[in-house]
């Protein structure tokens, strides 16, 4: 990341403003960010001050009943509680993650290009097919229970399939690779020196661990961290298959506004909501990171 | 970072690579190039917006073969959805798959399109059973697929004690053992019925009434599942369940010794699936051939082999197994059942209460 920032200012040097060849040039990813992420997003903005009529379309009067319904108990409820998911999910991710990306980055250069692919290979099938994968490893008469129950290891099937428990493990699966990645780009660039550094310098390590490699790899820590909890908040389709669409998270509540509540205006306010909510952690973050 | 931003381009290639499928796949409308004339018959094309297993593809096929016209089949799990998208208008579809409660609503709103009886001679094999319903009385507007209802499906290896109604799958000592559909004016109803009201009553008051005991059915149920309620019976995941009529005859089917299906006593509703013409459909006259063709016997037929639901064409019945006709899921007395009517803006305190409830728990 430093030295990324680091280029940048080198480049301001000599010309200050792109010319008409550097907009030129920008101008497909400005295209591509205008239609794919400002305009849906004025339109959801726009939405979410409608109301809805019998049939669930979206009149365009001003009204702020939506933002209103937003911050009834039962909404709150359900956001703590899918971010009490995606929080164990992100610490779980960060706790496995790490040792994994760590032992990547330092691995030898065609060990480590390996390793990366094999971090990669799940993403060559769709998500939807490995959910069902695990669905199928998970049943009460699957391969798991299968498995511990031939090898005598217990008695009964466990019932994982449909809890909270499954819930998690599918949010970890999908998004782990979202927590490696990051941390190996911060793990690649580390410093033997410093590290051998610490040690010379009587740190144990634990000590050179905490005081020296963390910090150093703070920004992919972070990354990695935005990376999965964001999506993992917002996650439905892995409630709805793996936890049995029991316990509604926050983007099983959004989804359904579009679909069988047909309520447009209100899937929108809870989206400007949440959007609202990153910008803020979003710009916290930022700051600090600044101040740091 | 460089080659972190190239692995990140690497992951989400597959990604974009599929939204790019998906988007071909889709209907496209308004591009009107690829049919190359108005005229229906000389080929052009039909955008079909169906229920999710509920087409089978060698219908479509069958019809792309004998008429030219390419058919985009587009899905929806609930009318809901369909009616949201529907209406939001940027697609066009020709042909739509609305239930009984969605049909009265397009109705009432004007959003369908008379059909034009001269060209589909095939409607007289339609029963008279599914003729005279509320929602469409003279099959002015629709054409049933197929009727359905819903009921309860027991594991009788696990669940030994006899079933009857929907109070005696909502017990507790099942709890975690149930499979209930995730709608949720479905589940409103049963414990509305149980409670000796009309389904169709949907009120502040009766919802009010229903609340506490709403409360505890949810808390016993472990899987809400509407698109395939079947795997988690079929898994052995849960022992008993409330789903769908056509998913029960399937399981019915698998192994008729181990899966019993049975109407609850408090009173069940039937559901008709229908084909309707949008009205701003493009192509009426493809979408009335399509409706003609599907009410032959024999392509019926196919229709009931593959999704066991009540067939309403009596021509095509008579070429069902007697081991198809015998199959309880599918053929349950329909006759005196009441369907869901349009409750309107009410649909969305049912949606309010359930989510409620499930997140109470």
């Amino acid at each position: 990341m430093n030295t990324a920032t680091g280029q940048v200012i080198e480049l301001q040097g000599p010309r200050r403003r792109p010319g008409v060849r550097g907009w030129l040039l920008l101008a497909p990813l400005l295209l591509w960010l205008f239609a794919f992420v400002v305009a849906p997003t004025a339109i959801m903005l726009v939405y979410s001050f409608c109301e809805r009529d019998e049939l669930g379309q979206v009149v365009f009067e001003l009204s702020l009943s939506s933002y209103a319904r937003v911050f009834d108990a039962t909404y709150l409820k359900i956001l703590l509680s899918s971010m009490k998911y995606a929080a164990i999910t992100t610490v779980i991710c960060l706790v496995a993650g790490y040792p994994v990306a760590y032992f990547i980055g330092r691995a030898r250069e065609g060990v480590r290009n390996r390793l990366l692919m094999l971090v990669m290979v799940p993403f060559w099938t769709s998500f939807l097919i490995r959910t069902y994968a695990w669905m199928s490893i998970l049943k009460s008469e699957g391969l798991l229970n299968g498995l511990l129950l031939y090898l005598q290891i217990i008695s009964a099937p466990l019932d994982i399939m449909y809890t909270p428990t499954a819930v998690v493990i599918g949010l970890v699966y999908s998004y782990l690779p979202f927590m490696i990645l990051p941390i190996y780009g911060s793990v690649e660039k580390l410093d033997n020196a410093l590290i051998e550094a610490a040690f010379d310098l009587g740190a144990g390590p634990v000590s050179a661990f905490s005081h020296v490699i963390v910090p150093l790899t703070r920004p992919g820590i972070l990354a990695g961290v935005l990376l999965v909890f964001i999506p993992a908040l917002g996650m439905f389709a892995i409630t709805d298959l793996m936890g049995g669409s029991r316990v509604p998270m926050i983007g099983n509540v959004i989804q359904n506004q579009f679909g069988q509540a047909r309520d447009w205006p209100f899937g929108a306010a809870l989206g400007m909501t949440l959007l609202l909510l990153f910008s803020l952690f979003f710009l916290l973050g930022l700051r600090k990171e600044q101040e740091g | 970072m460089k080659r972190i931003s190239a692995l990140l381009i690497l992951m989400f290639l597959p990604l974009v690579a599929l939204l790019g499928c998906g988007k071909k796949e889709g209907p496209a409308p308004q591009s009107t190039g690829s049919g190359s004339a108005p005229e229906p018959k000389a080929g052009g094309e039909l955008n079909l917006f169906g229920w999710s297993e509920y087409i089978p593809q060698e219908i479509l096929d069958g019809f792309t073969k004998e008429t030219g016209i390419k058919v985009n089949y587009e899905t929806f799990a609930s009318n809901e959805e369909m009616l949201s998208k529907l209406l939001a208008g940027s697609t066009r579809y020709d042909l739509i798959q609305p239930s009984e409660y969605a049909i009265e609503a397009l109705v009432k709103q004007k959003k369908l399109q008379p059909l034009d009886p001269a060209r589909i001679p095939n409607l007289k094999n339609i029963a008279a059973a599914f003729r005279n319903q509320p929602h469409d009385p003279e099959l002015k507007y629709t054409v049933p697929w197929m009727g359905t209802t819903v009921g309860i499906v027991v594991n009788t290896e696990k669940v030994k004690e006899p079933v009857k109604g929907y109070k005696d799958v909502f017990q507790p000592k099942y709890k975690g053992r149930i499979v209930a559909l995730n709608d949720a004016r479905e589940i409103v109803s049963w414990v509305m019925v149980t409670m000796g009201m009309n389904a169709n009553d949907v009120t502040p008051e009766n919802l009010a009434k229903i609340k506490p005991t709403l409360a505890e059915w949810i808390k016993l149920v472990k899987v809400f599942d509407s698109d395939s309620p079947k795997t988690a019976l079929l898994n052995g995941d849960v022992d008993i369940g409330v789903i769908w009529s056509g998913e029960a005859a399937l399981l019915y089917q698998e192994n008729k010794n181990k899966f019993q299906f049975i109407l609850p006593t408090e009173g069940a509703h039937k559901a008709i699936d229908s084909l309707a013409i949008p009205e701003n459909a493009e192509n009426k006259i493809g979408a009335e051939m399509f409706m003609n063709y599907i009410l032959r016997p024999e392509v019926s037929k196919l229709i009931s082999d593959k999704f066991p639901y009540t067939n309403p064409n009596t021509e095509a019945r008579k070429l069902l197994t007697p081991e198809q006709l015998a199959n309880p899921a599918s053929y349950p007395p329909l006759a005196g059942m009441e369907t869901f009517h349009d409750i309107g803006k009410a649909a969305a305190d049912v949606d309010k209460l359930v989510t409620d409830l499930k997140a109470a728990q």
